[in-house]
């Protein structure tokens, strides 16, 4: 009897845990009950101030040091601009994408971030059965009702990366390493090539996929690989936690460069292998999402991002990188702004 | 593509071989230890995670991965005596726990991981261990570079394959120990203290498993992510299987997976028209070709994944 009450008793505790550790909620929303009934008053009053909520949700990790982390501080800066409560899970697996938005839509969010092109399907089916939530999908290609898609060109970032890979390689070999092969990711990987290929023609690019976007250890045996086979340089990767392994990597080797993105990288760390970063700013193209839910204005539409609206953006460069690269480099950033970089 | 027979070609992809396959035989070793004593443990990943937090939190608080290894060693125990209690003492089912340990460690490390580093835009780095080279060995060409190059870790690894070989067929507490994964109630009756036993069994397995991830995040990269394992604890389970629950065969097991790793990396790079999915699929598949040719014949411990009642029947 003892034991039952014993298994009994750690059953309860261990997924008491397993619940605190999915599901740790952000400072503003865990307030506790009062605020619960709180905000359920006012949706009955239906007052003015009505407080939005917006959830996102994730298959990697929010602090994975990448594109999970970027994309929840873009949701934390974009929701305090706006007032919005935010709320997130992450180390979703692929089927609980839809269950996951399912039931952040039946708590009452007013709108949800799926941030990736992998949540496009789960998007489209939750979007069709809750005709009042809004649904924002980056690098989405879905205008509906409901979903409203917001596109950082993928293009420009792969020739940002491949321009500056282009004139800082050296040994005239230059790497890619990706998580997945999503849309976005080939797009980067085909216009990276293309624009090294542009400015100096002797380049050649190496690229492979973790499978993974987690995976570091994996990214460091890539970049190792690259290195010692290939005679790689430099190199950028659109991989996220995968690409912290691969400068890991670099950095036991002399003069071997990353190119950071989506973040500044070295804005928030110093380090000898980043040379610069291609930044994306996904948290203004939220708040456009935001400001249109408010308004009562949201659906079919895209939100374009790029060089001109400011949602990609140069980085902080290096020591490492010389002054009349720079300036070239600069120039041809401006191009590609203007779209007269590489003609199609 | 001439790059394929230069020695150096052959040379890394052996080093990566033998860097990748470590932790995968480190935790497949975890598991022989624990199946041989008749405990099927599959939350192997849940512990290595676990191992990855707490040996990568350690070393980057005091700046020691020795001290971050042990660490993992420490927390490895901790995480599998939940299993051990429930699955020993209560006679509960194995699979059902070392699932909920799957489901409950990683949650537990990524939960302690964002309340210690908050959320940042790049991931906190420690120390990582400094590879000490074995003086002559590590002169012999090839050879040298490839196995007598790494961190006291990987040495560890390798040495404790001939370690328990020696333990399970040469000395009496090792053939002690086997019994109670074949027969418990015969061991039970020729004295062998079996519930006892089998804690010892869970207790070393819980360290080797936390070494693994604690070697994930120490020696092999000084960063933790959530999911760094990333499905290590599974192939580990499998190369037990596959290694026909002898040291022997899991080393080859392990070494296999790696050695197919390294090679789809390498060709994924120098062929980038072939599908990467194809290339990514070689270790899976090699590992079912050689289970499908070699694995047939069931050759487990008799008593394994089934609870022991002392005064049941």
């Amino acid at each position: 009897m003892s034991k039952k009450i014993i298994s009994l008793i750690l059953t309860i505790v261990m997924f008491a845990t397993i619940l605190v550790g999915c599901a740790s909620s952000n400072s503003t929303s865990t307030t506790g009950s009062t605020s619960q009934v709180e905000s359920d008053d006012v949706s009955e009053s239906e007052t003015e101030d009505k407080t939005y909520k917006v959830a996102m949700i994730l298959d990697s990790s929010i602090s994975d040091g990448g594109w999970g982390a970027a994309c929840y501080n873009a949701m934390i800066t974009a929701a305090e601009k706006c007032g919005f409560e935010t709320q997130y899970t992450d180390n979703l697996t692929t089927a609980d994408f839809a269950p996951t938005m399912r039931s952040y839509a039946d708590m009452g969010f007013d709108l949800i971030f799926a941030p990736g092109n992998q949540y496009t399907d789960a998007v489209k089916e939750v979007a069709a059965d809750y005709p009042n939530v809004y649904f924002a999908l980056l690098n989405g290609t879905v205008e509906t009702d409901n979903i409203v898609s917001l596109l950082p060109d993928a293009q420009q970032i792969g020739y940002m990366a491949g321009a500056l890979a282009g004139l800082m390689s050296k040994t005239n070999s230059i790497g890619f390493i990706g998580g997945m092969e999503l849309d976005t990711t080939k797009i980067k990987l085909e216009s990276y090539e293309k624009a090294a290929k542009a400015v100096n023609s002797n380049i050649q690019v190496y690229s492979a996929y973790a499978g993974s976007f987690s995976d570091s250890a994996k990214g460091k045996e890539i970049a190792d690989s690259m290195v010692t086979m290939n005679d790689v340089d430099v190199m950028f990767g659109d991989a996220s936690a995968v690409d912290s392994g691969a400068r890991e990597a670099l950095s036991n080797y002399e003069n071997r460069y990353d190119i950071g993105q989506p973040s500044d990288l070295l804005a928030i760390q110093e380090s000898d292998v980043v040379i610069g970063s291609v930044v994306t700013d996904n948290a203004a193209m939220l708040e456009i999402c935001m400001e249109d839910v408010k308004k009562g204005t949201y659906g079919n539409k895209t939100i374009y991002g790029d060089l001109s609206n400011g949602a990609i953006s140069v980085g902080t460069f290096s020591d490492d990188v010389p002054e009349d690269i720079k300036e070239k480099y600069l120039e041809i950033v401006e191009q590609i702004k203007e779209g007269t970089f590489i003609e199609e | 593509m001439e790059t394929v027979f230069d020695i150096i070609f052959i040379q890394e992809l052996l080093l990566s071989t033998v860097r990748m396959a470590t932790p995968i035989l480190i935790v497949a070793l975890a598991e022989l230890y624990s199946e041989r004593a008749g405990l099927v443990n599959i939350g192997l990943d849940g512990i290595m995670t676990f191992g990855a937090l707490s040996g990568f939190l350690i070393c980057y608080i005091t700046g020691n991965p020795y001290l971050g290894i042990l660490a993992g060693a420490i927390s490895g125990i901790l995480i599998n005596m939940i299993y051990a209690f429930c699955t020993i003492h209560l006679g509960a089912e194995q699979i059902v726990y070392g699932m909920a340990i799957n489901i409950f460690a990683p949650a537990l490390a990524s939960f302690i991981y964002k309340i210690y580093f908050g959320i940042s835009s790049t991931l906190v780095q420690a120390t990582l261990m400094k590879t000490v080279p074995i003086p002559i060995l590590n002169k012999i060409p090839v050879l040298g570079v490839v196995f007598f190059n790494h961190t006291p870790i990987v040495y560890i690894a390798y040495l404790l394959v001939p370690l328990t070989y020696v333990f399970f067929s040469k000395t009496k507490l090792g053939l002690n120990y086997k019994a109670i994964g074949e027969f418990p109630k015969a061991a039970e009756s020729m004295g062998i203290n079996v519930m006892l036993n089998k804690y010892i069994a869970c207790i070393i397995c819980g360290i080797l498993a936390g070494i693994g991830g604690a070697y994930l995040t120490t020696a092999y990269i000084s960063t933790y992510s959530d999911g760094v394992v990333a499905g290590r604890g599974f192939i580990a389970l499998s190369a037990v299987i596959f290694g026909r629950w002898m040291p022997g065969g899991v080393l080859l097991a392990a070494l296999l997976f790696g050695f197919t790793d390294a090679l789809q990396l390498r060709l994924q790079v120098m062929s980038s028209g072939t599908p990467y999915q194809l290339l990514a699929m070689i270790p899976y598949l090699s590992t079912l070709f050689v289970l499908a040719f070699f694995g047939i014949k069931k050759a487990g411990p008799k008593a394994n994944g089934k609870p022991y009642f002392r005064e049941e029947r």
